[in-house]
Order: structure tokens, then C-alpha cells, then sequence
């Protein structure tokens, strides 16, 4: 069920889901001091995240939407569109000015941003998993592939060695990392290679929400084609609420069912993945389309 | 009082301490006196007295001969005796402002208020190392005292001050600066009470003071460094920095009075001061100011103050991005570095016999693999 | 207040330490036990011991013993240790404490490497001197960092280098201070002891004090306490063995032992366990 609101000239689909995994609110994030003035001076229509009435970054604003278990959820963009900044404040990393995201955890409904920072690094032990778009960001370089995987897990109590590593093991077979690297340092494994291993370092305790930041950007073509179909294929198996982002509409299209298309922290349009590749309707996306076509 | 073994370790401790006690004073030169390593090693009491953070010039000059010249084992013997002092009292606060200048130079101007006062400094004569005789050192150092030598009369004033305009206490290029509007101003208005690093351990975050105890307490040859590579080193990075104020002086230590309730002045300390001018350029700082760090040490020491005033401001520039405040606070102590360092000597045959274990049991596991 | 008459009188000349130390010394021995494992900061002085010699394991001593109290001094389970002698005639000079060299009979054991092999009851007061008191200064540099993975009880770090440990060498391979975890909660550095002692810290009958002087933290173990080595659930925890080996002097092979460079020749580090053992069996 959609309804539609009016953003600017463009219909936005809004995207409720019945049974959401992660609802976000009107997320936004502001870099300096701002009011209504000043956000309304920033945005597509205004051709830009900066204020020009005080400098101040509106790097994302009145984002909402709601991820189900089980679907993917695209944010497509250019950088500077504001999908990152949303995806590092579901992850933790950045802090929102305003807005709140609500989980739907084993325990019971959580309001993500009220909680501290002790809390949220709680949550991304076994309920929340982040793949960046650097693996150094998200892996150790001088720990094995093994003991990577093994610090969620120890995170999450497990104490048999045997087990850990069995658990590893599996993880990294299902991620096509050849199981005799496992004790090898990750710091020397290629770049498509880092990305598996981070890939099941998230999975290791069974996350409801995996957020992937730009996964594969930066990887040769064919390598990239491999990491994206191994991600379809986990994200079929395993009931995960996912959020990808991606500046490439080709990623969009191959692992998400909905999508939201960002430009200048705002959100332009929101559709269904399909209907919005066959009929983009913001000269945005049309062009981000096209460009994907090409 | 049960069963005391005493096979040899008593017995050896004595004879060691005989031998130290023995050279310390029964060689053939005569004995020193006190009076000669305050007034003869004075710069070497003085960077005693900073590193112990005590003022006591005749006690620091005792612990000098009794470590036979070592700067850090006398440090050592002056706080480890403040150790058993209680504390009376806290003085009032003393205002560098009021510290009685006998040298006091500014690189940042030619010429200022209050004038460049050289004082008694090394820092533009040639260093020759005087070789003459002992005798003849020790004839011309008699004729000097009794006044009889040419140079003493044709010297002008040897204060070396540039104009007429002396000032014991000149007013601070600091408040110049601050006048012509050219300096950030980080002064806090809640008069917060200092961090007592001596009561408190201090760990990075720590407030201003904290830093600055430390390092007023430290190694001198530890800051010095921990500045050059600061500035040199490939974790450092450039500073421009000028120097405003360089101060040496004396300073009044008041309390108050606990029944009279009036300020009393219980002693003067020398102190050394410098403000060192930075220039900002990051991008998220104030390019058309400067920003100023301070340092301030017990006793003429000069490149610990400058040191010391160049880290406070790289340290507040650093913004806890790199380990610099830790770094500071934790490893300039001359006590805590020289005592872990040598505490190498103790016996360590306890954790040699564990390691040894363990690399014989790595092999037999690795064999077992083999197998 | 107090007036400084008051302050000398109580303040003997002949003390290491003034009795404001002393007793800001025991309000941080107090929050230590309270809060078994965490490390308490405290305003450490500077002792006639240099730092890295025991001088904090110097000032928790001085903070509790009393004149009526019995106090044994080892060095690498020696008492006779050049070390241990310095600081027990340190002790018993400044308090007037007697000593003595068997466990049972003191009150007080300040230690540097070794827990006795026996003697110490719920009367008993072990004192460890610490050289570096942080369990975590293997896997982190930063204090910042550190205090907050000990604050949230985050030792995810501390376990994968255990699992990187055992996968590159087949075993866990620390030797002396192994990391244990204290009453469930906090991880610990046992100071450089022997594995060989770590089982004797756990449920203890006695109370073990630690204390970091140059590091400037006191935590404390006390008795009954959980005190479980960090391992994994099917890697065994080890101590130090070696086969055949019985003390050259005594015979005993059920006491921590050491040897000479390449030799076949052992002998108990536990001296005075070692004399009692000779004396038994003449």
C-alpha cells in the first residue's frame, strides 16, 4: 500500500510496510546552526546541501521510510546526495540532528538514537551489521580472516574455540572465501577478497539489519558482479532487513526491491526499483537511469 | 617472630652501600660543600628543583652530592622525602604578572614596552671551552672579585637592557596582543580548581592544567624531545611558532594567615616563563589570530619553558586526534621512565622460566601436527 | 582543622609516608575490594624504592600494616632476594612491624612474582607489586579507548588475539600475568605470577591487594571471589610443568620450579616452602 505526497512537482511514493524491521523518521543531519530559513535554502531545488545564508551543510533532511525482514531498501545517489550520512547514522557512526529510527528487535521495540553509545555498540553486536564500502573500515588488516569473524561472535559469548571457528568456517565456504586463508591476515587478501570476509564477519551473529555502504564500488567489474551475486543470494537465504547504498543504479537493481533517490540531502522520489528504472519520474533519477543504461 | 632467612642478600645489600658511602666521601679532593653546587652548579639545582616540583635549593643542592652528580637520582631523593611531608597549607594564587624579571626578552618585536632585558645568559657568547690551568682559572676568578681586572670596569651596565624604560614587572606582550585583538581568547571564566596531579593521576582527557603540571614536573630531556619530534618526527607537524614573552625571575608565595587571615609571604621561588605565539592555518581555526601556549617551570630553565609552552598549544591543537596528549601526561616523568627502565635489573627468573616453558610446549605441539 | 603541631605529632620523621597519604591510600584499597578487578586511581608518591622496584606495592603495605603485625618480603618467591630485603627492612624499620620468613606466620606477604605456595589464611593480607597494571596494553595503546573498553565490559579485542594466539601457535601462549576475568565482570592483569599461582587466587580463604606505584591504579581480589583465567571452554588452561622435574634440595614436584642455564637441575622459587620441605623430611 502507497500513499502518495507531493514532493515539489514530483509524487513520492510513501512507502509503508505492515510488518517493518527498521522505521526511520525524519532523519536529518545538519553540519552548523540552522533553522527553517536555512534548510529551506538548501536542496535540489535550491541546487545545493549548503546554506548560502550561513554556510551551514544540510548533508540530509526529512528522510523517512521503513525496511521489512526479508527486503532490501535502496539509497541511490550521487556523493553529496546525503545516503551515506543517512547510512552512518543507522550505524552509529555519525550522530542525527533530528529525527529517530525504531528497530524491532528480539527484545522489543528500540528508539535507535536514545540510546548511548555503550547501547548502540551493544545493538551492532547481533541485531544491526555494517559492510563499508572500505573493508579496513569494517576488518582489522593484522587479524586473520578467522579471528575477524571471531570477534562478533566472542562479542556475543561464544567460548569454544572449536565452535568459533567451526561457525567461521561456514561463514567464510558460504562467502567463497577459500577455507585455507582463514588463518591468513586479512591485510593480504585482495580487494574483492576483503569484502567477502567482511560480509561474514556481519552475519556472524545472525543480524535482523545489515546496511551496505557502496559494497562493491572501487572493484574491478567482474569481481564486483561476484560480490553482488553472493549478497543477492544471502539476502534470499536469510530474512535480513537490508539498506543499500549505492551511487550506481545497476547495484540498485540488482539487490533491492524499493529504492529512494537522494540528491542535495533530500529525497527526490521513491518507488518501487522496477517501476522507477522503467519510469523515472524526477529528471534526477532519469538521469541517474540513464547513466546506469548506458 | 618466626623463622628469618638471612643467607646472603642482607649481607650483600650492606656491602654495596659501604662502597657507595665509601668513594662518596673518602677520595683525595676536598669535600663539597653545599654553598659551592648552589652557587657554582646553580643551573643544574635549578632543573633538580622543576623535576622534583619542590622548591628547596639548599636540599636539592644535599641531593646532588649525595647522587654524586646524578640529576634524576637526585630528583629522586627530593620527592621521595616530600613524600613524608604532610601538606599545611596551599598558597594564594601567584600571578606571573607579578614575577620580578631579572631577564626577559620577546623574539616577537624589536623593541617593547618594558624593554628586552638579556640578563645573565650564554645565548650569544661563543661557547670556547676554557682551557687554561686550574690555577690560572682559579687566579683570574680572585683578581675578578677583588675588582681588579680592566673588564669589570669598562663593561657597560651587564644588564644588557636596550632603553630606559626598565620595568621589573613589564607589562605582558600577551595583553598587547590581546589589545590589537590578534589572539584567541581560551581564558575560562569559571575559575576552575586546578588539577592536583600529585593527589590525582591525570589520563587523557585531562583538563589544561593537568598538562601543564605534568610537563612543568618533567623530564627536561624528555620534553625537549617530545617536541622536536613533535615538529620533525613523521607523527609530527609544523608549527610556526614565534615566541612572545621569555621571563626568568622571582616570584612571591603567600598564604593566608590561618588566624589573621592576612597574606603571608613564605618564600620566593624563581621561575622560568615563555608564551609561545602560534600561528593558526588548520582549516577549522581562526586564520586572522594567533593562539598562545604557556609554560612555566621552577628555577632558570630555559628550553623546558619554551619546550613546554610549544606543547601546550600543539596539544590544544591536536584535539585528542592523535595520542600527543597521552603521550605528554604519561611519558615525560623522569621518576617513572628511569625507575621502569632499570627495574630491568631486578630478577626476572620467574617469567624467564614461564616463557621458556611455553616455547618448549609450542614445539611439541607443532611436532604433534607434524605428525 | 588541624594545626601543624598536630600534623608532626602524628606525622613521625622516621615515616616513608605522611598519614594523609596513608589514608588516602586506604580509601582507594576500600573502593578496590569493593569492586573486585577494577583498577582504582590514587595519588601514588614517590617512595625511597624506585618506580618499577615496588613502590606501589611499598605504599599499600605501608597503608595497612600496624606495629603488631608479622610481614614477609619476597622477591621471585625469595625472601633472601636483594630486593625483598630492602623493602621488608624498609617496613619493619619505619613501622615497627617484626618479620618473618614463613607464610603462615605473617600477616602481611608483600610479593613481587609469586603467591606462597602455602600458609596464607583468611588472616592474611597478600600484597602484589605491580609493573603493569592494564591487561589490555597488548591489544590497545590508547587510554581513551582503554578506559572504555573496560567500562562497558567490551573484551571482544582481548579474545581475538587469545583465538589468533592459539590458531598461529597451537596453544595459548602467555606466559606470567595471564588476563582473568574477576568476579564475572572486570579483566585483570595478574601481575607477572606464574600460571602456576593463578589457581590459588580463585575463591581464596585470603585477601590479594595489587598495587601499581609508577602506574598510579590499586585493585584488589578479594576472598571468595570468582577469578577465572581467560580461555576458551575446550583449550585447557596450563601451568607450568615440566616432566620429572623435582626440586634438586627438597624433592618436592608439586611447587612452582626453576632452573639453571641448560640444566637438568631444579630448585623450588618458593625458598622457605623449600627449607620446611627439607626440614619435614630430615
Amino acid at each position: 500500500m502507497t500513499n502518495m505526497v507531493e514532493y515539489g512537482r514530483y509524487p513520492v511514493a510513501r512507502l509503508a510496510v505492515p510488518e517493518w524491521m527498521l522505521r526511520v523518521e525524519k532523519l536529518g543531519k545538519v553540519y552548523g546552526a540552522h533553522d527553517d530559513e536555512v534548510i529551506a535554502s538548501t536542496g535540489p531545488e535550491s541546487g545545493t546541501s549548503k546554506s548560502s545564508l550561513n554556510g551551514s551543510i544540510v548533508a540530509a533532511w526529512d528522510v523517512s521510510f521503513e525496511v521489512a525482514a526479508g527486503e532490501a531498501l535502496g539509497l541511490v545517489g550521487e556523493s553529496g546526495s546525503g545516503k551515506t550520512t543517512v547510512l552512518r547514522c543507522l550505524a552509529g557512526d555519525l550522530s542525527p540532528s533530528v529525527g529517530n529510527a525504531r528497530l524491532r528487535t528480539s527484545r522489543g521495540e528500540v528508539a535507535m538514537f536514545d540510546l548511548d553509545s555503550a547501547e548502540r555498540r551493544l545493538l551492532r553486536i547481533d541485531t544491526l551489521a555494517v559492510v563499508y564500502q572500505d573493508p579496513a573500515e569494517g576488518l582489522k588488516m593484522n587479524v586473520s580472516a578467522g579471528g575477524n569473524i571471531a570477534e562478533p561472535l566472542t562479542a556475543a559469548g561464544w567460548r569454544s574455540f572449536g565452535k568459533i571457528r567451526a561457525r567461521a568456517s561456514d561463514l567464510l565456504t558460504r562467502t567463497e572465501v577459500p577455507i585455507n586463508r582463514m588463518d591468513d591476515l586479512v591485510r593480504g587478501f585482495s580487494g574483492g577478497m576483503k569484502q567477502r570476509v567482511q560480509i561474514a564477519k556481519a552475519l556472524a551473529n545472525s543480524p535482523s539489519v545489515v546496511l551496505f555502504d557502496e559494497p562493491t564500488t572501487g572493484l574491478d567489474a567482474s569481481v564486483a558482479a561476484g560480490v553482488l551475486d553472493l549478497i543477492r543470494s544471502l539476502l534470499e537465504e536469510h530474512r535480513i532487513a537490508a539498506i543499500v547504498v549505492s551511487h550506481d543504479f545497476s547495484v540498485i537493481e540488482m539487490l533491492t526491491s524499493r529504492c529512494l533517490v537522494m540528491q542535495h540531502g533530500r529525497v527526490v522520489e521513491s518507488a518501487l526499483t522496477d517501476q522507477l528504472l522503467e519510469d523515472p519520474h524526477h529528471p534526477y533519477t532519469q538521469r541517474l537511469v540513464a547513466a546506469a543504461r548506458a | 617472630m618466626g623463622y628469618v632467612s638471612a643467607r646472603g642478600g642482607l649481607g650483600a645489600i650492606r656491602a654495596a652501600e659501604r662502597l657507595v658511602r665509601r668513594l662518596r666521601v673518602t677520595s683525595e679532593s676536598s669535600w663539597l660543600e653545599e654553598d659551592q653546587i648552589l652557587e657554582k652548579l646553580r643551573l643544574l639545582v635549578d632543573r633538580v628543583m622543576g623535576e622534583a616540583g619542590l622548591w628547596a635549593p639548599r636540599l636539592a643542592a644535599k641531593a646532588l652530592r649525595q647522587s654524586e652528580g646524578d640529576a634524576t637520582e637526585a630528583v629522586h631523593l627530593l620527592r621521595a622525602y616530600r613524600s613524608t611531608l604532610p601538606r599545611v597549607s596551599y598558597s594564594e594564587v601567584a600571578d606571573a604578572d607579578h614575577v620580578r624579571v631579572v631577564r626577559r626578552i620577546v623574539p616577537a618585536f624589536q623593541r617593547v614596552p618594558g624593554s628586552q632585558l638579556l640578563g645573565r645568559s650564554i645565548d650569544y657568547t661563543a661557547r670556547f671551552l676554557e682551557r687554561q690551568s686550574d690555577d690560572l682559572a682559579r687566579e683570574e676568578a680572585e683578581k675578578m672579585r677583588a675588582g681588579t681586572t680592566t673588564e669589570v670596569n669598562e663593561a657597560p651596565d651587564s644588564s644588557g637592557h636596550e632603553s630606559d624604560d626598565l620595568s621589573r614587572s613589564p607589562k605582558r606582550l600577551l595583553e598587547m596582543l590581546r589589545e590589537m585583538d590578534l589572539v584567541v581568547d581560551r581564558r575560562l571564566t569559571d575559575d576552575p580548581e586546578p588539577f592536583d596531579i600529585t593527589r590525582t593521576p591525570a589520563r587523557p582527557p585531562a583538563p589544561r592544567s593537568a598538562l601543564l603540571s605534568s610537563m612543568t614536573r618533567a623530564d627536561t630531556g624528555a620534553l625537549v624531545n617530545q617536541w622536536y619530534r613533535n615538529i620533525l618526527g613523521p607523527d609530527g607537524y609544523l608549527h610556526e611558532v614565534t615566541l612572545g614573552e621569555v621571563r626568568h625571575g622571582s616570584l612571591s608565595v603567600n598564604v593566608t594567615h590561618p588566624v589573621t587571615g592576612e597574606s603571608v609571604n613564605v618564600t620566593d621561588v624563581r621561575v622560568t616563563e615563555v608564551e609561545a605565539i602560534e600561528d593558526l592555518e588548520g582549516i577549522d581555526e581562526d586564520r586572522t589570530r594567533f593562539d598562545v601556549g604557556y609554560g612555566l617551570c621552577l628555577g632558570h630553565n630555559e628550553r623546558k619553558a619554551i619546550a613546554m609552552a610549544n606543547l601546550d598549544i600543539a596539544c590544544h591543537r591536536d584535539g585528542g586526534r592523535t595520542q600527543l596528549e597521552q603521550s605528554l601526561l604519561l611519558t615525560t616523568d623522569a621518576l617513572d621512565s628511569a625507575g621502569f627502565l632499570e627495574h630491568l635489573k631486578l630478577p626476572h627468573y620467574v617469567t624467564f622460566r614461564s616463557m621458556i616453558e611455553r616455547k618448549i610446549a609450542v614445539r611439541k605441539a607443532r611436532r604433534r601436527d607434524d605428525d | 582543622m588541624t594545626t601543624i603541631n598536630e600534623l608532626i605529632d602524628i606525622s613521625p620523621s622516621d615515616e616513608l609516608l605522611d598519614e594523609f597519604a596513608k589514608r588516602e591510600i586506604r580509601r582507594a584499597i576500600l573502593s578496590a575490594v569493593a569492586i573486585p578487578g577494577y583498577q582504582v586511581p590514587f595519588g601514588s608518591r614517590e617512595m625511597p624504592v624506585a618506580r618499577g622496584w615496588g613502590s606501589g606495592g611499598l605504599q599499600v603495605t605501608l597503608a595497612v600494616v600496624h606495629a603488631t603485625d608479622c610481614v614477609k618480603v619476597i622477591d621471585q618467591g625469595d625472601d633472601d632476594g636483594v630486593n625483598a630485603v630492602n623493602l621488608r627492612r624498609l617496613i619493619t624499620s619505619s613501622t615497627g612491624a617484626s618479620e618473618t620468613s614463613v607464610a603462615a606466620e605473617a600477616t602481611i606477604v608483600q610479593s613481587r612474582h609469586r603467591i606462597p605456595e602455602d600458609g596464607l589464611d583468611d588472616k592474611s593480607i597478600l600484597v602484589l607489586q605491580v609493573p603493569v597494571p592494564e591487561p589490555l596494553r597488548g591489544v590497545e595503546r590508547d587510554m581513551r579507548e582503554l578506559a572504555r573498553m573496560h567500562a562497558e565490559a567490551d573484551y571482544s579485542r582481548m579474545w581475538v588475539s587469545l583465538y589468533e594466539d592459539k590458531v598461529r601457535n597451537g596453544l595459548i601462549t602467555q606466559t606470567t600475568g595471564y588476563p582473568c576475568h574477576v568476579n564475572g565482570r572486570y579483566v585483570v592483569a595478574t601481575t607477572p605470577i606464574p600460571r602456576w599461582d593463578i589457581p590459588r587466587l580463585h575463591d581464596s580463604s585470603f585477601l590479594t591487594l595489587f598495587g601499581a606505584g609508577r602506574e598510579k591504579r590499586i585493585y584488589a581480589i578479594p576472598p571468595r571471589t570468582e577469578v577465572k583465567p581467560l580461555t576458551f571452554d575446550d583449550v585447557p588452561f596450563e601451568v607450568e610443568r615440566a616432566d620429572g622435574a623435582r626440586c634438586s634440595l627438597c624433592n618436592s614436584d608439586d611447587a612452582f620450579l626453576v632452573s639453571l642455564p641448560n640444566s637438568p637441575v631444579w630448585m623450588c622459587s618458593d625458598t622457605d616452602w623449600c627449607r620446611r620441605r627439607r626440614e619435614l623430611t630430615r
